[in-house]
């Protein structure tokens, strides 16, 4: 055993599950096949850190801190750890690490992928975790070929002295023995032979060949389906239950009822559905939620604009007082409805509970807060959860909530069987945790020479953390407290975060980016009940609708150039201006679009990135049909061009999706859309040509995955205010016929 | 009983004849590439080649292709060897999660089979089955004009006119 085999690695493997005297390097994760035990006196392996494992035999293995959903983790933090360890990434084995601390992001100390915080928060720690490992296998190389360590170098996952290679596999077994140098100085940018580089990505022949594993994808001997019928309000509870049909039916094999609904287990998926509509279930209805329709409903945001009471969440200079002293106000109200995620793999997760132990197989953006959840809802502890991760068929934030973890754990508890809980589509698009609804009500006082002298807003709806609070306490709760302690403080959690404390990703983008000498920026929170969760680009998602279709409206009202008028207000803010001259010089703005086109344009900053959009739109039989986007991205430093420009191009799909149709509606409390029919997507037909332009930078890496979809909407919007005349100020984009 | 042909070779499955043809390929015959998005034939994910069409198979039931040559993604590529298509779709960087992509290749495969030239309109009529959320229908379009155009040319030496190594049930059954 070497001395590498520390007391806290000792624990960090144990979470693994590989226990026993060595480490078999290389077996992923995702596998279900349980670990074989293996000799360590023969097989030294290298594990300077959590991240990087060396076997003697070649393998060169690293463990995926973030989740790939897409967004290009798996690609793009293996280049970092194939930089500083002077290996090409494609030869790296990279597989999905597990729950542990010791993969929490940096960004927010637990182990979540999310707020596009992944090439940022890595950047730095993963190349000093790989240069670490290489400056240990370079004093090996010295110790074993007798030279000065000053005589080596590296390449390519081998140590070279003089004509001599040694690859670093030879090495393993006497870097085992030694201390991992700390405090290794990183490469400079220009040494980087990976970063910077466009390279295809690492997945793409996985996912080009069906063979990526997905959570859907785990199948083991004697694996059960389930399927749960929730309460079509959410927050209902079972009052009663007739399941003498639902039993009959071919393959069925467990009727249970857990926390939120009834379960069928059944041999196989399809089954188990036709079994769920054939259970008789009496809901005891929450109270609020069920009396809310979208309808109606709406107008509760609208009034709580008129509200006296209010929480500031920002003032500058003279805040709103200043209004009163403009030249003329502008004011007009805007509107964003619930959206759904609709990621392409529904929800689901495996469970198998054995002798006191349970492994559970997903695809999380949150393992860590998954196990917590796992924990709470089977009894059994952390310790014995092990929390196989898989690739994510999309998270876009839904997958930071572990609600479908919770349910197979107690289905899986309840019925004394492994099961794969599988959400329908339907399923899916009812029980979401929905992009928050919002109004917003701006009021921009101008100076006489037509610049924003006060900039007001109010901003109403509901607040995503309160319902994270609920999900987090129940899995963070320390394991002494008994559930009904958990329940009561979640409860209480969740009014004492509504009444008391701000949320800022309720507000965040709706006044950072332009120049005004005073602002007040206020919140008043309505909330009719309907679960919210991150949703791409969270806050941004509104925010960047209103703001920027809100900007334009002051320069239509005052007759300046959209453009110039920003620019004008963006001072403070050189990235994003720099983005938006760039955008609407590759655009060819103003001129390009003529005949039946016309341009809009859009800029927003968000998870430090700065983003430009120029959108090109026509009507085709009256309907909005966007030809062109134009996108500049400014995100520091970029380890993958091609990966920041599929952001891009995804971002503005995604949000063009929400612009044109995006709508989750409620009747007495229930989702009216259940797939996607009545719940569209973008298809490639409605699809407009992207061109996106990287701004060259050597500033440190900021976020790609979500800052793309903010602008888009507005960016339309705009445009096809120049195009009609009309003001849209509600989402989906609807023009009067 | 019931008996197809699944990626080439003859396979008889014991399984309920309503069973949807999709899940019985992946929880009898275990081939996990074809996916489940939507159940109601709105999404693609679940796409397979039955006699060289691409058809969503959540709602296909399984007696439906008694006898009928299917293929899936496992099916697509001759051992290691990745059709042009495949290729293209790594080269492009085309997946990002990558769960609607089995589905889409399937679609892309059954196009260039029918039209070795498709037009940009071809592409977007063939294609507009298949959903994908993380939007990455501008690579997929660029892809198949690539290997399309690969194709083309390849075809114009005889004996290559099979470079996209699509499904053909002659084909399948000499495999087999
Ligand atoms: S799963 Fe078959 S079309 Fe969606
Ligand atoms: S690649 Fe994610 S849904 Fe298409």
């Amino acid at each position: 055993m070497s001395q590498h085999t520390s007391q806290s690695r000792r624990l960090f493997l144990k979470q693994l599950g590989i226990v026993g005297g060595g480490l078999i390097v290389g077996v992923p994760l995702t596998a279900c096949a349980t670990t074989p035990a293996t000799d360590a006196a023969s097989n030294a392996t290298l594990q300077p850190n959590a991240f990087i494992h060396l076997s003697p035999h070649g393998d060169v293995n690293f463990y995926l801190p973030r989740s790939e959903m897409g967004q290009g983790t798996y690609t793009g933090l293996t280049t970092l750890i194939g930089e500083e360890l002077d290996i090409d990434p494609a030869s790296i084995r990279v597989h999905h690490a597990t729950a542990d601390s010791a993969f929490n992001n940096p960004e927010y100390d637990q182990q979540i992928t999310g707020g596009s915080t992944s090439m940022k928060g890595s950047y730095l720690p993963l190349r000093q975790a790989a240069a670490e490992a290489r400056a240990l296998l370079l004093l090996a190389a010295a110790q074993q070929l007798g030279v000065p360590r000053e005589q080596l170098r590296t390449d390519n996952g081998h140590v070279l002295h003089g004509e001599q290679k040694t690859p670093y596999a030879a090495l393993v077994a006497v870097a085992a023995e030694l201390e991992t140098p700390k405090d290794v100085a990183l490469k400079e940018p220009s040494a980087f032979k990976y970063i910077g580089q466009q390279r295809p990505r690492l997945d793409g022949r996985a996912k080009s060949t069906g063979s990526a594993e997905f959570g859907l994808d785990i199948d083991f001997a004697g694996l059960q389906r389930a399927v749960l019928v929730r309460c079509p309000v959410a927050g209902g509870k079972v009052k009663g239950v007739d399941d003498s049909a639902a039993r009959s039916m071919t393959g069925v094999t467990h009727v249970v009822t857990i926390h939120n609904g009834v379960a069928i287990v059944a041999e196989h998926y399809y089954q188990a559905k036709l079994a769920a509509a054939k259970l008789v279930i009496d809901w005891q209805l929450p109270e609020k939620l069920s009396q809310f329709s979208s309808a109606e409903g709406q107008a509760q945001f609208a009034q709580a604009l008129e509200a006296e009471q209010s929480h500031e969440a920002f003032t500058q200079g003279d805040g709103s007082k200043a209004l009163s002293n403009a030249n003329r106000v502008l004011r007009a109200d805007y509107w964003a409805p619930y959206l759904a995620h609709a990621t392409m793999e529904p929800m689901n997760c495996t469970v198998k509970i054995a002798d006191g132990a349970m492994d559970v197989w997903v695809g999380s953006q949150s393992p860590g807060l998954a196990q917590g959840l796992a924990a709470f809802y089977s009894g059994i502890s952390k310790d014995n959860i092990r929390i196989h991760s898989t690739f994510l068929g999309g998270g876009f934030g839904r997958r930071t909530a572990s609600d479908y973890v919770g349910e197979a754990v107690a289905i899986a508890k309840a019925s004394g069987v492994p099961v794969q809980l599988i959400w329908s589509r339907e399923d899916d698009t009812r029980h979401d945790l929905y992009r928050p609804a919002a109004m917003a009500r701006f009021a921009i006082g101008l100076t006489d020479d037509g610049h924003i002298d006060s900039w007001q807003v109010r901003r109403t709806g509901p607040n995503i953390m309160a319902y994270t609070v609920d999900e987090a306490l129940d899995a963070m709760a320390p394991g002494f407290l008994p559930n009904g302690m958990v329940d009561w403080m979640s409860k209480a959690g969740h009014s004492l975060y509504d009444g008391w404390s701000l949320d800022h990703s309720s507000v965040e983008g709706l006044y950072e980016d332009y120049d005004a000498s005073h602002k007040a920026v206020e919140h008043v929170t309505v909330d009719p009940g309907l679960p919210c969760g991150f949703w791409r680009s969270v806050g941004h998602s509104f925010s960047g609708f209103f703001k920027e279709s809100m900007m334009d409206e002051v320069a239509a009202a005052t007759a300046q150039d959209p453009v110039a008028f920003r620019l004008q207000h963006l001072s403070g803010n050189p990235r994003l201006a720099n983005a938006l001259k760039v955008a609407v010089e590759k655009a060819g703005w103003p001129n390009a679009a003529s005949g039946e086109r016309r341009l809009g344009v859009a800029a927003h900053n968000s998870f430090a990135s700065s983003v430009a959009q120029v959108a090109e739109v026509s009507l085709e039989n009256g309907a909005i049909r966007v030809h062109k986007v134009t996108c500049v991205v400014d995100c520091g430093r970029v380890v993958n061009p091609d990966i920041v420009k599929a952001q891009m191009e995804s971002g503005i799909i995604f949000g063009l999706s929400a612009a044109l149709f995006g709508e989750i509606t409620l009747k007495e409390g229930a989702v009216q859309q259940s797939n996607f029919h009545d719940y569209p997507l973008l298809r490639m037909p409605q699809t407009p040509t992207i061109d996106v332009h990287i701004i060259d930078s050597n500033e440190p890496p900021t976020g790609v995955g979500e800052p793309g979809t903010p602008p888009i909407a507005a960016a339309v919007a705009n445009a096809l205010f120049a195009l009609t005349g009309q003001r849209l100020r509600s989402l989906p984009l609807k023009l009067a016929s | 009983m019931i008996s197809f042909h699944l990626n080439g070779q003859r396979v008889d499955a014991d399984v309920p004849p309503d069973m949807p043809l999709l899940w019985v390929v992946r929880d009898h015959f275990k081939l996990k590439g074809s996916k489940f998005g939507c159940g109601m034939g709105l999404c693609g994910a679940c796409s397979m080649l039955v006699d060289g069409q691409s058809t969503r198979t959540c709602i296909l039931p399984v007696a439906a292709v008694a006898n009928r040559a299917v293929t899936t993604i496992e099916g697509l590529a001759d051992a290691e060897q990745l059709t042009t298509l495949q290729q293209a779709w790594i080269a492009h960087s085309v997946p990002q999660c990558g769960y609607c992509q089995s589905g889409q290749l399937i679609s892309a495969t059954a196009l260039l089979n029918s039209n070795p030239a498709p037009s940009d309109s071809d592409i977007d009529t063939a294609m507009q089955g298949n959903l994908c959320r993380c939007g990455t229908y501008p690579r997929i379009k660029q892809a198949i004009k690539d290997a399309a155009g690969q194709t083309t040319k390849a075809s114009t030496t005889a004996a290559q006119s099979a470079a996209v190594q699509t499904f053909d049930p002659r084909h399948a059954e000499a495999k087999a």
